[in-house]
């Protein structure tokens, strides 16, 4: 036998068990999640669809959240991108609105701009009543200021401000007995007057007795209110209450569209400039 | 030394083109396996030892860009490696027309040896879907030439 042959069968048999000795032995850990940031780096897409679901089964969960924090934060990049193209439009329909309002002779309503702000503490004893968020006047929160909440990709209508100190607020929720807003149903575009009843649920009073309600209607805040811009959601219809026939009005109960407890962030809407740009 | 040299920047470059290729000039799904027809290129001019050590190498780099399976890759490339060292004895594996001949018998070769990996470890053949089974030699087969002016290119002429 020639000695190159001898000499490529012995790094045949080696480079063969080391193979099978790799094909047989489970991976760690830590070569799981090296192989797969290696992997993500080359080829992000393979993470995608089912074939990332399946990639991702095996691996030690730091490196699964590693790696889907990057996926989340790229769509999230794309979600940027969509929302200053919309900003853009938004702005130039605004200015529109404005132009025309001014050709109408009516009055041109002002422009807010948000200030977020997370949850700091809830009181156990007034669960529905109240919370306190981490703005206060320092970073120009005021009385009154209404409050929103996110439910997916919508803001809704929170509360307002109550009590601001150097560094945090005190947000009087909806659901608060002494909580009240002008709102308007949906389908109907009935006004009425949401008032907090101390839980979970609101009431929607003051609509027309002879009006037909129903239970689908969203209920959004009128523009007439004192403290709301208008058209913000509060929440759904969950009850038309039967007629009473010593009251002038109907009333509906209304499920909040974000619950108070379930809230990390809110925006805190500032004072609205006359014909300004967003502050 | 500048053998070495250029033969270490082969090594890297060659790794480099197979990720680039798979992830952005991929053809409805199919890629040439650029590194198989490197180590048929390097058995068929340096032997079956050198063919062994790179198709080796190259075989980890595909088994970590590979979701299951560490080890198939290797297994093969080095089967590949050495089926081209021992077939060079008997034919002229290093011109182009017996090298493609190789390369296809060999992704078929590489198919079926990843295949069973996949039957004994996994207990599911690692079937890669007729549409592979069927271009891909030819695919890789086309690519012959080019691998051997990028050899000639970067390595020379033995």
């Amino acid at each position: 036998m020639y000695r190159e042959t001898r000499v490529a069968n012995y790094f045949l048999a080696a480079f063969s068990a080391i193979s099978l000795v790799l094909l047989s032995l489970p991976l760690t850990g830590p070569v799981r999640s090296f192989k797969a940031c290696l992997v993500y780096v080359l080829d992000p897409v393979a993470y995608h669809g089912a074939q990332g679901v399946a990639r991702l089964a095996n691996l030690p969960a730091r490196t699964v959240s590693l790696i889907l924090a990057d996926i989340e934060n790229r769509e999230f990049q794309t979600e940027v991108r969509k929302a200053a193209l919309l900003k853009a439009e938004i702005e130039a329909l605004r200015i529109e609105n404005k132009r025309l309002s001014q050709a109408m002779g009516l009055k041109v309503p002002g422009v807010r701009g948000a200030l977020w702000a997370r949850v700091m503490e809830r009181d156990p004893l007034h669960w529905y009543r109240s919370l306190m968020v981490d703005a206060g006047a320092e970073q120009g929160v005021l009385v009154n200021s209404p409050v929103l909440g996110q439910r997916g990709d919508t803001l809704v209508a929170v509360g307002r401000i109550v009590e601001v100190r150097a560094k945090s607020s005190v947000v009087l929720l909806l659901t608060d007995e002494l909580s009240s807003a002008a709102a308007y149903l949906s389908s109907t575009t009935l006004e009425g007057l949401i008032q907090g009843q101390g839980g979970a649920v609101l009431r929607m009073n003051y609509l027309h007795s002879e009006a037909a309600l129903s239970n689908k209607d969203d209920v959004y805040t009128s523009p007439t209110s004192a403290t709301f811009p208008g058209d913000i959601l509060i929440g759904k219809v969950s009850r038309v209450n039967p007629r009473d026939p010593f009251l002038t009005f109907q009333s509906v109960e209304v499920d909040p569209a974000v619950e108070a407890s379930a809230l990390k962030e809110v925006a805190i809407l500032r004072p609205a400039v006359e014909g300004g740009k967003t502050p | 030394m500048t053998r070495i040299l250029r033969l270490a920047v082969l090594f890297v470059v060659s790794m480099f083109l197979q990720w680039w290729w798979s992830a952005h000039l991929s053809l409805w799904g199919l890629a040439p396996q650029i590194l198989l027809v490197l180590t048929v290129c390097v058995a068929a001019r340096l032997g079956a030892v050198a063919g062994m050590c790179y198709g080796f190498a190259w075989g980890l780099f595909l088994d970590v860009m590979r979701a299951q399976l560490f080890g198939a890759n290797a297994l093969a490339l080095v089967l590949v490696g050495y089926g081209t060292g021992s077939a060079r004895r008997q034919l002229d594996v290093v011109s182009l027309a017996s090298q493609a001949m190789v390369v296809f018998l060999m992704t078929w070769a590489y198919f079926l040896v990843t295949g069973l990996c996949g039957l004994v470890f996994m207990r599911t053949f690692l079937w890669v879907g007729w549409q592979a089974f069927l271009f891909d030699p030819l695919y890789n087969c086309a690519l012959v030439p080019f691998v051997a002016l990028f050899w000639e290119a970067l390595v020379g002429k033995p």
